[in-house]
């Protein structure tokens, strides 16, 4: 089964359309590339896969299921719990006062013991003596607006980045985007955070979860670090690390999510060639460990040398696909980069 | 009065009131349309416009010339006081946090507001007249019956009254004077551009500074004109008036999409007639909490407003 | 060293407000200090409620008065004896602690994914409608009367009582202390570090899979049970609930500019920041103002020269002078003053 399916993919952005009806299937343990000119919608794709963008159309299947909130029975039933609720509450609070008075002020003696079975009897009595106007018009407004908001939120947040990094997802970004004033290794925790189980509690009272975690947590982290050769510079805050080791960190931290598919952007954007060909090597360790990898480059050696398929888009559509070798000789590749006018077909 | 009479009142209160509420929603759109920050200091000016007025009523004895005079003064130095006090607090608060993280020009704009408000409350204190030889400076001040309570129509059980005609009289024609200025002048496209995309208007040749601090002098003179005729129609001011002000016309701003004037305007009818309907068939203690209630319904069904355009980041 | 100097700050400062009181026993005073502090203590526990938010999470809140007065009245209401419930201190905190809770959920859910400058605006909507909605029920909360006499506190037997005030001050300072180590503790773990990355990056904090509005509603409603706890232990002290009007804007504000002048997201400089804003409005001012008085530099007619007129102007001030040349605060936290300094601004090491 392939890792990602992409059907029929289509966003957009007021009156421009970024990505167009674009097609793409990755097979597991691959390293596709996707290339382009400038502009021609390639991090839009990426952005839609993890949720940062919602399509106008299309699928985005990831190992099967699609990349967002099913709407399951629980949903249903969570959703009519909230509006039975938000009814019962808005009948309460619209006839409070009245309530309060019937239940504790008639029945409130002072220094006396309080009846409390009475109150029950005298605020059901309360109710029923005009259930219409009492009850019933308070309880459909407040179920209809709390479950028509619980619904809208949740409508809302069904494809949030966060649903597509528990499905198995990491990402690098264009321009780095890390947690710049925490240290390397805080990153690479961060990182690791959905798979960590301490909880609130054991956070706030210190209980012995919380120290045994923070100890293997570390030294899985020190690992990752390690294995992305950063090791020494775990207790460095992250904005003082050098440009490379600072792309490195991203790939650390994408890494520490443990994901089935790394997408990883511009990754040897700004990198001298001694960087690139380590960065190479690094795609390919990862590569050995199993994980499917989708890479948006413009450097045609790093392009050229490590994938295995490679994706063309222009002005927000797949113009081509195939291997290294079938996309460079293709006449709408060259066609995109270079303009109709040259006749000569680069060679790498 | 009869069930449609009431109904009728209602629509003529909320009508003007909404027009006062639209005024100062314009500035705070203007604004964040701009630079995407909420003016807090937006309900104060507003405050000290009308302490302005006042204060001009008392200097210059408006009260005892005609009140075609009044009047203008009145609307031609209280918009230049608030929007030049506006374009002061921008150039010297908000201009140097620019680059700033969302916090810094928030929290320096409840600050900017802190500071209006002391300013009203030792305004408040003039040994003037008109504010009470300055015996009991927190305490609101009437501002003087310069425009009528004379119903004009007639003798019947609604109420139109002369005020009620210089609400809109004043408004309406400024309301079409902004849409013409932003939409045909070069200084309107110009901040309708740096509103859409601050680095290719600058990219353009376009002086963004200059072009803000233009945005606040206008949204400011929004609130100057806002003042006055809110001060005409209320006849009572108080130093911390611009509080609620400010919440109401936010509220307006955001329902009818924040960066939209067209949608000001809209909300701050909406928000106008929903209190006076309030007022009237409800209980008035409890317009400010509906108030709020329409606040949220409208952030959490729709929170791009209802002729706002959606927000997305840049990856 | 410097991050061991700032980890012991806020239990020093702890220390020496501490033993004030031991002092004054030996040095007998008319004016105890030790009373002028308690209200700093309340504010102090308000500062930190607004510095999980604002501080850790990046949110503003500008309501934090409408969390101490749900505070306040839910204690009043569960200890007064015109009410059947009667519950003492302990347990009405305690419950007062999970209204807060609540409140600051129902308030959070709606609107906690929506940007910083909007939530703001909604945090000071809902300080004012909460005045309003307490004056309004005035059958529950006796409208601008308030709600007293309450009984004072028993602890272990003994009880409280509003004339000997070194019991209060322990109780406040035992507070405190137990929410600096909550804090402490949260900021030093995997929920704290959540927290910060969201205030650092929000979006790549979700792309990392840390579920952010989940993180943003625990520190919402965990800020909101702080100040209502606030409120409790003010109204337990005082007696009664005070009036609706008590908890305005300015307390807000106060808290705003606790957190922003002291440090954000550092809690000893929120302590510091306490002790400086919230000092100086009840120990200068007010001594200011008697001084005044005694020397008839005071006059009815002339509003300039009442001390406490002037509290709005030199909050405001000091909130736009902080965040024109000391954004991070007096006692700033690692994170923001890197946040608000970039590094192109400073010497790095690297």
């Amino acid at each position: 089964m392939n890792i990602l399916e992409i059907n029929n993919l289509t966003v957009r952005f007021g009156g421009l359309t970024a990505v167009n009806a674009v097609n793409l299937s990755l097979p597991p343990h691959q390293i596709t590339s996707l290339i382009g000119p400038n502009g021609a919608g390639k991090t839009t794709v990426f952005n839609a896969i993890t949720g940062i963008h919602e399509p106008v159309a299309g699928r985005i299947v990831f190992n099967g299921a699609e990349a967002r909130r099913p709407f399951r029975s629980t949903t249903a039933i969570a959703l009519t719990f909230i509006a039975i609720i938000a009814g019962v509450s808005l009948a309460l609070a619209a006839n409070i006062q009245s309530l309060w008075e019937t239940a504790v002020t008639a029945h409130y003696q002072y220094r006396q013991a309080f009846p409390w079975r009475d109150v029950c009897a005298s605020v059901v009595a309360y109710f029923a003596d005009n259930p219409v106007a009492r009850f019933v018009w308070p309880f459909l407004v407040g179920a209809l607006l709390g479950g028509g908001a619980a619904f809208v939120v949740w409508q809302r947040s069904r494809r949030a980045p966060e649903i597509a990094a528990r499905a198995g997802v990491a990402r690098t970004f264009q321009n780095i985007r890390l947690f710049n004033q925490m240290t390397a290794l805080d990153n690479v925790l961060l990182g690791m955070d959905r798979q960590l189980r301490s909880r609130f509690w054991h956070d706030a009272l210190r209980l012995p979860l919380f120290w045994r975690e923070r100890r293997e947590a570390a030294q899985r982290a020190m690992d990752g670090l390690r294995f992305i050769g950063l090791a020494k510079e775990a207790h460095q805050l992250a904005e003082n690390l050098s440009y490379g080791h600072q792309r490195r960190l991203e790939i650390a931290r994408a890494l520490a999510m443990d994901p089935q598919l790394l997408l990883l952007d511009e990754p040897a954007a700004g990198m001298n060639p001694a960087e690139t060909r380590a960065l190479m090597e690094l795609i390919r360790k990862i590569r050995e460990h199993g994980v499917t990898i989708l890479l948006i480059e413009h450097d045609m050696r790093v392009v050229m040398g490590i994938s295995e398929r490679i994706a063309v888009l222009d002005h927000g559509e797949k113009i081509a696909e195939g291997t290294p070798k079938e996309v460079c000789y293709d006449a709408r590749v060259i066609e995109a980069y270079l303009g109709k006018s040259h006749e000569d077909v680069p060679t790498t | 009065m009869s069930g449609g009479e009431v109904l009728l009142q209602q629509l003529i209160i909320g009508l003007s009131n909404g027009m006062i509420i639209a005024l100062i929603a314009l500035g705070y759109t203007m604004v964040y349309g701009i630079i995407e920050l909420i003016n807090f200091a937006h309900g104060d000016l507003f405050m000290l416009g009308c302490f302005c007025a006042l204060t001009l009523v008392g200097a210059l004895g408006l009260d005892r010339m005609a009140v075609g005079v009044g009047l203008a003064v009145m609307l031609v130095v209280t918009p230049l006081f608030c929007g030049g006090l506006n374009w002061l607090v921008d150039r010297l608060a908000y201009r140097h946090l620019r680059e700033s993280t969302k916090l810094a020009p928030l929290v320096s704009a409840i600050g900017v507001s802190f500071v209006f408000m002391n300013f009203g409350l030792f305004w408040g204190g003039l040994p003037m007249k008109v504010f009470g030889m300055g015996k009991a400076a927190a305490a609101p001040k009437d501002f003087p019956l310069l425009v009528s309570n004379e119903n004009l129509f007639g003798g019947s059980a609604v109420q139109f009254t002369a005020k009620d005609l210089m609400v809109i009289g004043v408004t309406l024609p400024l309301m079409i004077a902004l849409t013409w200025f932003v939409k045909q002048t070069r200084a309107g496209k110009a901040m309708r551009a740096v509103a859409q995309d601050r680095v290719a208007a600058q990219l353009m040749g376009i002086d963004v500074n200059r072009v803000i601090g233009q945005t606040f002098l206008i949204g400011g003179a929004l609130a100057g004109v806002a003042s006055v005729v809110s001060a005409l129609y209320n006849n009572s001011i108080y130093f911390q008036m611009g509080y609620r002000a400010g919440i109401d016309a936010f509220t307006a701003a955001v329902l009818g999409g924040i960066g939209s004037l067209p949608g000001a305007v809209l909300g701050g009818l909406f928000i106008g007639f929903a209190r006076a309907f309030c007022d009237q068939y409800l209980a008035t203690r409890w317009t400010n909490v509906m108030v709020f209630a329409i606040l949220i319904l409208v952030l959490v069904f729709r929170p791009s407003g209802l002729l706002g355009a959606k927000h997305g980041e840049k990856v | 060293m410097n991050r061991l100097h700032r980890l012991r700050f806020h239990w020093t400062f702890l220390a020496v407000i501490a033993l004030i009181p031991l002092v004054e026993t030996v040095f007998p005073h008319q004016r105890h200090l030790g009373e002028l502090l308690r209200p700093i203590f309340i504010m102090a526990i308000l500062g930190l409620g607004l510095n999980i938010l604002t501080g850790f999470t990046g949110i503003l809140n500008l309501g934090v008065a409408a969390f101490m007065a749900v505070g306040a009245y839910s204690y009043a209401i569960l200890t007064c004896d015109i009410y059947p419930f009667q519950l003492g201190f302990w347990g009405a905190t305690g419950l007062t602690i999970l209204i807060g809770l609540t409140v600051g959920l129902l308030l959070g859910l709606p609107t906690i994914r929506l940007r910083g400058d909007y939530l703001a605006i909604v945090t000071l909507g809902f300080g004012e409608i909460v005045q309003d909605v307490l004056k309004n029920l005035d059958t529950i909360t006796k409208g601008t009367q308030g709600i007293n006499p309450l009984p004072a506190p028993t602890f272990f037997g003994y009880q409280f009582r509003p004339d000997r005030y070194q019991p209060w001050y322990y109780l406040f300072l035992a507070f405190v202390a137990l929410i600096v180590l909550l804090n402490r503790n949260l900021q030093r773990s995997r929920v704290g570090r959540a927290w910060i990355s969201i205030r650092e990056d929000e979006l790549a904090s979700a792309c990392v899979g840390i579920n952010t509005m989940k993180m943003k509603l625990i520190a919402f409603s965990l800020g909101a049970a702080q100040c209502s706890l606030a409120g409790a232990l003010w109204t337990s002290f005082l007696g009664s609930s005070g009036e609706p009007g008590n908890y305005d804007f300015q307390i807000s504000v106060m808290a705003v500019c606790i957190v922003i002048v002291g440090g954000m997201g550092n809690i000893g400089g929120v302590l510091l920041g306490a002790l400086v804003v919230s000092g100086f409005n009840s120990i200068v001012l007010e001594n200011l103002t008697n001084f005044l008085k005694a020397h008839e530099l005071i006059s009815t007619t002339s509003v300039l020269t009442v001390p406490g007129n002037w509290k709005y102007l030199l909050f405001g001030l000091a909130l736009i002078l902080m965040m024109r040349f000391r954004p991070e605060g007096l006692l700033p936290s690692r994170q923001t003053k890197a946040e608000l300094h970039p590094a192109s601004e400073r010497d790095s090491p690297a």
